[in-house]
């Protein structure tokens, strides 16, 4: 049997989702259970003074409102909860769009016109939300989770002032919104001290951590189900103030309470990608060797948290370069907390890439030669080699495919129609995570495989690879294994965030599987009514649900019979921890630039990534196809606009918020992988991936803008206003 | 507070206290002089949904989308905006494709409404549903039941002639997992199957 691992295999939950039949958290029917929905602050600093419910109280359905005085005291939980603060505990208010009442009603109609009928006084202080209008200079907050937030190599203030060449340029970006389709959504069910939530969440066991510390209950004593995620990108990785302030309304009311944000709630309650900004410094030799970087970030903070969630990895390690220095600091704004959205080191990467680009044709240099030049073969902090790493055939592979080789290297050379034709290139290079992770795999009395273990599928295909997994190492048809995720009670498995699931996970089930065909091989030579009796288990081969002796063909058995005849499922479990690391790639993109519009268009893109094994064609695919419009949504439209004087969010919806349409995503994408497995990975030669294709897209589309048109923007989303 | 805002007629997405009394200069949200529309009278309507009718109670201001997933129990109809933004709750009404947050219920007697979950004849699936497993058109699957709705009416329409005109009138369907290339080589498929 022809292995499915590495092919292009069919998503396994395809018929679910396709019929309506998958149950997303808020599709989960909970009878008796109220409808929450929250009143928001609509000032950024302050505090409560009054609260009216009273209009919201004789509202027909309106069941009750709770405000800061109504809520147990709970316990402000860490990691992965960020904010530092809870929401109606205090009358404390941070930033606009912060929780100050929960209404309660039968219909989500009731509720959602009851939160408008509350009186909210306020004592309302000036807020300050963009990095521009800051009350305090930046400064170096203190390490977050043990990530230092200075990276010192070498000396560089000294290498750049003798280097050969410098450049100089300041980069920046706008606050972005991850926006997935589904709303975030949390059901409580109390049952005593025991709580059912049906969560939206990337992470099941992280969100029971959180919850269960701020209510002070064993984690036990929390079971958090999401068998589906209708997208997340980051968004639904932390667990934020909604999943814990819905839970506390079920305690106190000892009914099931459900809440769906609404799409603007989501822009002050889920976290959001940092307004940035990135002052870099490069020196070079003359035949375009790095010397030295010196970069310096600043990220908005909030008022009650401090961390910096996008770190500029690629400036630290993509490239070879002797000296470095490199500081991430912030500034604290009156605005919701921050946090991780997909792909967090595509931030910075604008940044280095475009600098290069910058360089390439500063030197007269071909952009892609450049990077060659710089290609790192070792560790930049370890010095170690850096085996398995298959960049500069990326390089070759989506080079030669899209033709770079005939690139004019002149601005303005290429005119179709009335557009402006250019060519622009990135690497790109994210870091991914790894967790540990338990897989448990049991096969029936019926012959059929369940592979269990408390991951997550977020779309990326988490459900099908699993299922591919245990069918080569059982040796049996993938319609024959069921995967079962998504549910806190299941085996130990870590976050869907980091690009983290497939690198983390593969491991476990592929040698829980292989444990569970050991043993059933066991049981059949041991079995004196099984035509294997007697053989050696290293004679026995499977495949598509048969064990077959390797040199007498006619002796065989299967799955069914064997497990069948026993009595009893036979189950293992393996645990396996793999090492974080990197993924690798390359994006070329042509980009067309109206001449008198100024709008851009990105007609073709070819990519070649370096992902170690690919475990399914055709979902890794996905990633890439997903990355790249991600891309062109955060190098071209994708921007929050703040209102500097009140705080609010002033395009908190998707028709002001543009997020790429099916009209704006480039016709031709042509995605190669170099598919070579990583000798370092437990994950079956796998890498973590889906970040990785976004990071050089809003580079490589600034670059062939630049090559378009002779126009250089460095301050991200490169919308039509800064090309006319 | 006894007045009611612009807010408490529309139904909007970013409920913030309505005029809220502020100390501060921020503007309160709503300062317009109040109007009131009692919202609340229920109404017993009847809805033919995949073929059944089916009789419902609901509040004349619930939207179709609303009627369908939290009355009638059939939640693969997704909520992505509330407000015509995404099209993930996509229906057919009588053949054509209607955003489900924008249309009340009550509007709707009388029509023939199909979700995602009347498409498949049994268990054989639709042309477009085949499509979209084929060519991978999904990934999360929070947008898949709107875009098969809008791509169902997009080749009714005819509007499928070439790729460029599918990633035209299949804009109204956002896909934040972004599988757009795929979902025009599906509903190109797709064309080509429910047309011969
Ligand atoms: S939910 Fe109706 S268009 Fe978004
Ligand atoms: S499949 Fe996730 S939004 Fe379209």
């Amino acid at each position: 049997m022809t292995e499915l691992v590495g092919r292009s295999v069919a998503r396994v939950d395809g018929r679910a989702k396709v019929t309506g039949a998958a149950r997303y958290a808020a599709d989960q029917p909970v009878p008796g259970a109220l409808q929450a929905f929250f009143v928001l602050s609509t000032v950024a600093r302050g505090e409560v003074v009054s609260i009216d419910a009273s209009a919201a109280l004789a509202h027909p359905g309106v069941v009750a409102v709770l405000t800061h005085r109504d809520l147990p005291r709970l316990t402000v939980p860490a990691f992965p909860y960020f904010r530092r603060f809870l929401p109606m505990q205090d009358t404390a208010v941070h930033h606009v769009g912060q929780p100050v009442a929960i209404v309660l009603a039968t219909t989500v109609e009731q509720a959602q016109e009851g939160a408008a009928l509350v009186a909210v006084g306020y004592r309302a202080a000036q807020p300050r939300v963009v990095i521009e209008d800051a009350r305090e200079p930046s400064y170096l907050p203190p390490p977050f989770r043990n990530l230092p937030n200075e990276i010192r190599r070498g000396d560089a203030e000294t290498a750049l002032a003798g280097a050969e060449v410098r450049l100089e340029a300041r980069y920046s970006s706008a606050t972005r919104h991850h926006n997935p389709i589904e709303p975030h959504t949390t059901t409580a069910q109390w049952d005593g001290d025991r709580l059912t939530l049906h969560e939206s969440a990337q992470g099941v066991l992280a969100t029971r951590t959180v919850v269960s510390a701020a209510f002070g209950l064993p984690p036990e004593a929390v079971r958090v189900v999401a068998p589906y995620l209708g997208g997340g990108f980051g968004a639904k990785g932390p667990v934020w103030p909604h999943t814990v302030l819905t839970a506390a309304a079920a305690r106190v009311l000892r009914r099931p309470v459900r809440l769906v944000l609404s799409r603007a709630q989501m822009y002050t309650l889920t976290g959001h990608r940092a307004e940035y900004r990135q002052h870099l410094r490069i020196g070079a030799t003359r035949t375009g060797e790095l010397t030295s970087i010196i970069e310096t970030s600043t990220a908005q903070l909030s008022a009650t948290e401090e961390s910096v969630f996008n770190r500029s990895d690629s400036t630290v390690e993509l490239y070879a370069c002797p000296n470095l220095h490199v500081r991430y600091e912030g500034v604290r704004l009156d605005v919701a907390t921050s946090s991780y959205m997909r792909s967090p080191e595509t931030t910075s990467h604008f940044g280095l890439e475009t600098a290069l680009d910058e360089l390439s044709w500063q030197l007269g240099i071909d952009p892609l030669e450049l990077r060659r030049r710089n290609h790192a073969e070792f560790d930049q902090e370890t010095g170690e080699r850096l085996t398995g790493k298959h960049l500069l055939d990326c390089y070759a592979l989506a080079a030669d495919r899209f033709g770079w080789a005939a690139r004019l290297p002149r601005t303005g050379a290429t005119k179709d129609g009335d557009e402006y034709v250019g060519w622009g290139m990135a690497t790109e290079t994210h870091t991914f995570n790894a967790m540990p992770s338990t897989a448990s795999v049991t096969v029936g009395v019926d012959g059929k495989a369940l592979a269990q273990l408390a991951t997550q599928d977020i779309g990326t295909g988490t459900y099908t690879v699993i299922s591919q997994i245990v069918a080569d190492a059982l040796g049996v048809p993938i319609t024959d294994v069921q995967a079962q995720i998504g549910d806190s009670a299941l085996p130990p498995a870590g976050m869907s965030v980091a690009s983290a699931t497939i690198a983390s996970i593969s491991g476990s089930v592929d040698q829980a599987a292989r444990a569970a065909r050991a043993a059933v091989v066991d049981l059949a030579v041991a079995d004196p009514s099984s035509a294997l009796f007697g053989a050696a288990a290293s004679e026995v081969e499977t495949s598509n649900g048969h064990l077959v002796h390797v040199r007498d063909r006619q002796r065989r058995d299967t799955y069914r019979a064997v497990v069948g005849r026993a009595g009893r499922p036979v189950q293992r479990t393996a645990t396996v921890l793999n090492k974080a690391g990197h993924s690798y790639g390359v994006v070329f993109v042509e980009a067309r630039v109206h001449a008198r519009l100024g709008s851009v268009r990105v007609t073709r893109v070819v990519t070649a990534h370096d992902i170690g094994r690919v475990m399914n064609r055709r979902t890794a695919r996905g990633q890439v196809l997903g990355g790249v419009t991600w891309g062109i949504g955060h190098a071209l439209m994708e921007h929050t606009v703040f209102d500097r004087n009140i705080g609010r969010v002033v395009n908190p919806n998707l028709s002001t918020y543009l997020v790429p349409v099916n009209a704006d995503a480039p016709p031709v994408v042509e995605t190669l992988f170099v598919d070579k497995p990583d000798p370092a990975s437990t994950a079956m030669g796998a890498r973590g991936f889906g970040e990785t294709p976004i990071t050089g897209v809003p580079a490589a589309i600034g670059n062939a803008i630049y090559h378009a048109t002779g126009r250089r923007v460095r301050d991200l989303p490169i919308t039509q206003d800064k090309l006319l | 507070m006894a007045e009611h805002t612009r807010r408490t007629v529309l139904k909007s997405a970013a409920v913030t206290a309505g005029g809220a009394a502020l100390a501060a200069r921020a503007p309160a949200a709503a300062g317009a002089a109040a109007v009131s529309i009692q919202p609340a009278q229920t109404a017993e309507i009847t809805l033919s949904v995949n073929g059944r009718r089916r009789a419902v109670s609901v509040e004349t201001r619930v939207t179709l989308l609303d009627a369908l997933r939290e009355r009638l129990g059939l939640t693969g109809t997704k909520k992505g905006c509330d407000r015509g933004e995404c099209g993930a709750c996509t229906v057919l009404v009588d053949g054509e494709r209607v955003k489900s947050c924008l249309t009340l219920a009550v509007m709707r007697q009388g029509s023939e409404i199909t979700t995602v979950e009347g498409l498949a004849d049994g268990d054989r699936l639709h042309p477009v549903q085949e499509a979209f497993i084929r060519h991978d058109a999904f990934q999360c699957g929070g947008c898949t039941p709107g875009q098969i709705m809008s791509a169902v009416a997009c080749i009714e329409e005819g509007h499928t002639g070439s790729d460029e005109e599918i990633r035209q009138w299949m804009s109204g369907n956002l896909c934040r997992c972004a599988c757009y290339q795929n979902i025009v080589a599906a509903v190109a498929d797709a064309a080509g199957e429910v047309r011969r």
